[in-house]
């Protein structure tokens, strides 16, 4: 076990003229499962690839410790990122493995790699290992991912979109595979995921990537607590809003809804005729990132 | 234990309140052990923070002790105090809003009260 942070010092990232990353300063704390949501092109998968060292930041650095994780094999023993299969020409390189072979490729980069829990999973998961990884399906390009996240043993494991493409009996299955792992090693996961509210449970962290930005990152629960939709006469909701943090407001004639996240400290004033509504994470997300479009 | 998680209420909150109601209908009995804190999460698919938190609430009331390095143990006299203090709440949590409703409807206090004394439950 370490019991280092995991640190982003400023990380910014350009594409040519492209900013997809935006002065990310954040803190990894070790064994904790963190969630990071955001939009299709957020930068969830930059930032993850940036954070362990597969993909150079234009600024900034990543820090294990006081180690700089970059070209420090090392540091990078203890950082796993099981990234989602591309269907790009680049990714063919990849894809065109057996699943053997690229069990195998993994088997060699992750010093803690456990070959018994692989070859279990690949069993549990019912996947032929001499098929090529190309010919898999979505779901199943996703369990060899599961299986690289959770046989590389890192203390630091990253795993992007890891139930893409699974079907809900399978993601229920890799929720639990999870926490069991989690609960007997304290590993430190860090899940990008779109199906939100299946893992609010889970997440004791969440992080929300927001246009290149970190917009939040806090304990889920805690965050849930003191967030609510408030509906009801438009000019009662106004007044009852006023001085709070307010997202995504939707009017329908008289009616008026919208979300707010309270500060420490803050309350509601309930007077007057207004619903006030818990909301879940899901929604939360809606409410801070749809207003873009 | 088998009870179904929910959005309307803090997950911790509602991990309490189902070992409360084990306890209540005596599914969990006195100086019985409770599960622990990682079979809760592998159970209901919950981060193990948060079944902690859940299981501290219920340490705080008096409903659960700990036995050092063994687990956690329902207190003897937890349903009779788990009962009582609900007995307590019991006005806030269902008469208020009955009452809410009933005003915003039009229903007097003549006609509720009439509606109660008629139903078979009672």
């Amino acid at each position: 076990m370490i019991n280092e942070e995991l640190k982003c010092v400023g990380i910014c990232k350009s594409y040519k003229d492209k900013e997809v990353l935006k002065d990310i300063n954040l803190t990894i704390e070790p064994n904790k499962i963190y969630g990071m949501i955001g939009r299709n092109g957020a930068g969830k998968t930059t930032l993850l690839s940036i954070m362990s060292a597969q993909n150079p930041a234009t600024k900034g650095q990543v820090m294990l410790g006081d180690e700089n994780v970059w070209e420090n094999s090392k540091a990078l023993a203890n950082i796993c990122f099981s990234r989602e299969f591309g269907t790009n020409a680049s990714a063919s390189n990849i894809t065109g493995y057996k699943v053997k072979d690229y069990l195998k490729i993994a088997s060699m980069l992750y010093p803690k790699w456990d070959k018994n829990m692989a070859d279990e999973l690949v069993k549990k998961f019912r996947l032929d290992p001499k098929q090529k990884i190309m010919k898999l399906s979505k779901g199943m390009m996703s369990m060899v991912t599961i299986i690289v996240a959770l046989a590389s043993k890192a203390e630091y494991t990253f795993m992007d979109e890891p139930v893409a493409g699974l079907d809900v009996i399978m993601r229920e299955k890799f929720y639990r595979m999870l926490l069991d792992e989690y609960t007997e090693t304290g590993r430190t996961f860090i899940i990008s995921t779109h199906i939100i509210e299946e893992m609010a449970d889970i997440i004791e962290e969440v992080m929300v990537i927001k246009e290149g930005k970190l917009l939040m990152k806090e304990n889920t629960q805690e965050l849930l607590e003191r967030s609510y939709h408030i509906s009801g006469k438009a000019e009662d909701v106004k007044a009852a809003v006023t001085g709070f943090d307010a997202y995504h407001e939707e009017g329908f004639g008289r009616s008026k809804g919208i979300t707010v996240v309270l500060k420490e400290g803050q309350k509601i004033n309930a007077s007057g005729d207004i619903s006030v509504q818990p909301v879940s994470l899901q929604n939360l997300f809606v409410a801070l990132c749809a207003d873009e479009d | 234990m088998n009870e179904i998680l929910t959005q309307e209420k803090s997950i911790y909150i509602q991990i309490s309140e189902m070992i409360e109601n084990d306890i209540i209908r005596g599914i969990i009995l006195e100086e019985e052990q409770v599960p622990s804190t990682n079979e809760m999460a592998k159970i209901y698919a919950i981060n193990p923070a948060t079944a902690a938190k859940g299981i501290n609430i219920l340490v705080d009331k008096g409903v659960l002790y700990k036995k050092r390095g063994i687990g956690m143990f329902v207190c003897k006299g937890a349903k009779e105090m788990i009962m009582k203090t609900r007995k307590n709440e019991f006005f806030d949590n269902y008469i208020k809003k009955l009452l809410d409703e009933a005003i915003s409807l039009g229903i007097s206090k003549e006609e509720l009260i009439k509606m109660i004394a008629e139903s078979k439950e009672a």
